[in-house]
């Protein structure tokens, strides 16, 4: 399947999420794990019923930490399921952590009690929240939008990646792995409909007289560290400020206009393919 | 040679021994001295001590202790702390008695210190079971003491009593069974000669209640019901068989007057929390203030804040009593800034509704009938199966975390949040021992974007006096002093003083990790110090020497 993202369609989510490709075990004694670790041997439990009771299951029993919508939740510090997961790499090792739980962490184990088949369908949900990149076809080219990148488009003056380009705007090394297409082409076209709180701008008078502004690397009750456009960084004590005002807005361009449809598309490619390399399973 | 060493040791000790005795002219007395009923009702009066959860039986969290004060504040450093040894959450409130501060740890374990030095004397490891049925983290919250006897709530719903003297366990009671769903987490609240106790597990389907125990032997002495059974006033306030799996879980301690003889104690949300239309009517005494006769237990009033609550809006704050003047007329009230976004002032001697007000964002309601204080509700506010957004989010414009009162001022102050969330709803059925909560919340803009501060409401005409923003936002109780200070934290890891007066900030430090608990204060050889939980440790500060 190959999707065209030149320019939105509405119902570009569910063609995607339809993708999803599971790790399939051709190996039926899987079945028979009933112990609490579970070796990577796959999920047969992975059928679209498998993934709603999985979705039901979590509703009930996991996302008071992990949120609703499995985004996560830094006071808890839940982590967010739907991207790239930091502990886990495999169907066993999300079982795995299911199960036992992670130590030193809010994390706890689910009841003894609770059927590995149910922990299994927890699992299906879980990897159906997340694009396997492999199964995704995209209309545009990842070496043209690569170009784009770092050529017409002049995204690496602001943006890094793999340690190349500028300061200005979020690392992209991997920022396929949390985005999907449908996301990133509307951070080109649109980039104020959702700007993280680091970049945010923070205009800040001093006790100098000097304005200072720049994005807004972390704030909190009594001060806030912003880095200005020449990446100087500094550090206030918000009493000792006359005033600081921010904006909750993106210093970034949009793209709707200054790129064609095509040219979109192998932007999109391009920083879809931006990730750590995936095995097939 | 090994007998040489000996003896030069032994004339070393003599000659620190001789050091020692000069040093200190007068007797040292041990720490320590048992805690009648009497001294927790005059706990005010012996304020080098922090006897109960609260502070004092009215739960102001007023001190008299002023040798810290707005003047000196500045001078404020850290004096020592003490780490928790199992990473979790600490929301514990430390007691003080006589120099030994006890300190409740997660799961549900104790440790006694050295309250100058925060060196250890000795601790109490609780045995837990492994199949916890907990809704939100490992916590405990603290003990509480009568005699030589320290009180404490389990996450396995026991009720434990362990000697202060030694960390001995003396007796070990089920409450509840952990495995239906029920846990503990809150001080246990002394009232005369019993150990008066709540019960947690709301998400879980839970009936709550309220015990009173035997401090000597964990017999339990009363039981009384927050969903009435069948047969008794306000049962029908439950459709069908839903009083059985109604929450109403009573997971904070209450508060008690001596004169009135009264026990007040806040109730929870009703279950399933987010799905309403299993459990039609009021859903007595959920999300309730009820008054329990301080001997029997009986119920002897109570004031619903959010009848049929479909938010999870738990009445569990911390009730604080006080004498004041009211409207030209000396009242007994009791203050209260809930969940559901509004702040009342209440009669406690019968739950007269004096004055109510919303002190934080709120879209739930008009208003409230200003004859009964009952919410008169905005319609189509309830969650749908679609997401619905709706103010306070799920968390609360404040939740658990003790607001607190200061006699000099006269204000009432409370951690508040303006947020924001959408709400869903969920088909369940009960089934024992699982999450019984027929829905959920989610954010859509981050943490950031939404206001907080600690706001100081005057409890005669509920008006905002001050606040003092704070970002992201704050989980921390209030303490306030006779040296005209509000101490409390937030989220983002400061512990900071405010002029209670004003709300201008005084002093901060920045203590890295999240305040999820209240601030407490206390004096060892009349020097004051003051201390929070952060993160996994316990800090206590006192003025430079």
């Amino acid at each position: 399947m190959i999707i065209h993202l030149g320019r939105l369609k509405p119902n570009l989510r569910w063609l995607a999420i339809s993708m999803v490709v599971l790790g399939f075990s051709d190996h039926p004694s899987s079945l028979l794990f009933q112990s609490a670790q579970a070796e990577d041997a796959g999920n047969l439990y992975n059928t679209a019923v498998d993934i709603r009771m999985g979705n039901r299951y979590f509703e009930r029993q996991c996302s008071r930490c992990h949120g609703f919508d499995a985004k996560g939740n830094d006071e808890t510090g839940a982590p967010n399921l739907t991207g790239r997961l930091r502990r886990a790499s495999s169907d066993a090792g999300i079982f795995n952590i299911i199960r036992e739980g992670v130590p030193g962490t809010a994390m706890l184990p689910v009841a003894a009690d609770v059927p590995d088949a149910t922990v299994w369908q927890l699992v299906a949900y879980i990897n159906s929240l997340r694009y396997d990149p492999l199964s995704v076809e995209l209309a545009g080219d990842a070496e043209t939008g690569d170009r784009l990148f770092n050529g017409k488009a002049d995204c690496s003056g602001c943006h890094m990646v793999n340690g190349r380009g500028g300061r200005l705007g979020p690392d992209l090394s991997r920022i396929g792995e949390n985005k999907t297409p449908e996301d990133l082409l509307l951070s080109l076209m649109d980039p104020d409909q959702e700007v993280a709180p680091r970049w945010w701008t923070v205009r800040a008078a001093g006790a100098d007289g000097v304005i200072r502004e720049g994005f807004r690397m972390n704030e909190d009750s009594f001060s806030l560290r912003i880095m200005d456009t020449d990446s100087n960084l500094w550090s206030f004590q918000k009493r000792e400020l006359e005033n600081y005002e921010r904006l909750e807005k993106s210093t970034m361009p949009s793209y709707a206009e200054s790129l064609s449809d095509g040219e979109l598309d192998d932007l999109v490619a391009y920083l879809f393919s931006l990730r750590r390399e995936v095995l097939p399973q | 040679m090994k007998h040489a060493t000996a003896l030069l040791v032994s004339v070393f000790m003599a000659a620190t021994a001789g050091a020692q005795e000069d040093q200190f002219s007068t007797v040292i007395t041990p720490a320590f001295s048992p805690i009648t009923w009497e001294r927790l009702v005059d706990a005010r009066n012996e304020p080098n001590n922090w006897l109960m959860y609260s502070g004092t039986l009215d739960s102001q969290r007023y001190s008299l202790l002023d040798s810290i004060n707005t003047d000196n504040i500045s001078q404020l450093e850290m004096k020592w702390a003490y780490q928790i040894p199992v990473i979790d959450r600490a929301e514990t409130v430390p007691l003080v008695v006589d120099g030994i501060m006890f300190i409740t740890e997660a799961p549900s374990n104790v440790v006694a210190v050295d309250a100058r030095t925060g060196r250890e004397y000795w601790r109490y490891d609780h045995e837990m079971p492994d199949d916890l049925r907990i809704c939100c983290g490992r916590n405990n919250r603290g003990v509480a003491i009568l005699g030589e006897t320290l009180f404490m709530s389990t996450l396995d719903a026991h009720l434990v009593a362990i000697d202060a003297r030694t960390g001995n366990l003396l007796w070990e009671t089920e409450v509840a069974p952990h495995d239906s769903g029920y846990s503990k987490t809150a001080a246990p609240l002394i009232v005369k000669d019993k150990v008066v106790t709540g019960i947690a597990g709301g998400e879980f389907g839970i009936r709550g209640f309220i015990d009173a125990y035997d401090p000597a032997s964990g017999e339990r002495e009363w039981r009384t019901y927050v969903i009435p059974g069948p047969g008794e006033f306000g049962n029908d306030t439950w459709s069908d068989d839903s009083w059985k799996t109604g929450g109403a879980a009573t997971w904070i301690t209450g508060s008690y007057d001596a004169d009135l003889n009264q026990i007040y104690w806040g109730t929870g949300n009703p279950g399933p929390d987010w799905n309403g239309d299993v459990r039609l009517g009021d859903n007595l005494y959920s999300d309730s203030v009820v008054a329990l006769d301080g001997d029997s237990g009986e119920i002897v009033w109570h004031f619903q804040f959010t009848p049929h609550d479909v938010h999870d809006y738990d009445s569990i704050q911390v009730p604080i009593l006080a004498d004041i003047e009211f409207k030209g007329r000396q009242r007994q009230v009791m203050m209260w800034a809930n969940r559901n976004g509004f702040y009342y002032t209440l009669d406690r001697s019968n739950g007269e509704f004096l004055i109510g007000k919303p002190y934080a964002a709120q879209t739930w309601a008009q208003g409230l009938d200003p004859v009964t204080g009952r919410p008169i509700r905005v319609p189509g506010m309830a969650p749908t199966y679609e997401g619905i957004m709706v103010s306070p989010p799920i968390v609360g414009a404040t939740n658990w975390y003790s607001p607190g009162y200061s006699q000099d001022t006269g204000l009432f102050y409370v951690t508040s949040f303006d947020g924001e969330q959408e709400f869903f709803k969920r088909d369940e059925d009960y089934e024992e021992g699982e999450r019984f909560t027929g829905g959920g919340g989610r954010y859509t803009s981050p943490m950031d974007a939404f206001h907080s501060s600690i706001r100081a409401i005057n409890p005669e005409t509920a008006e905002i006096e001050w606040e003092f923003p704070i970002m992201p936002r704050s989980s921390a109780g209030i303490t306030t002093t006779a040296g005209g200070l509000v101490f409390t934290g937030s989220a983002d890891g400061y512990f900071f003083a405010l002029d209670a007066s004003s709300g201008e900030e005084l002093w901060n430090i920045s203590l890295g990790r999240r305040v999820h608990a209240a601030p407490m204060t206390f004096a060892v050889d009349g020097e004051q110090f003051v201390s929070i939980a952060s993160g996994n440790v316990v800090y206590t500060f006192g003025l430079r020497d």
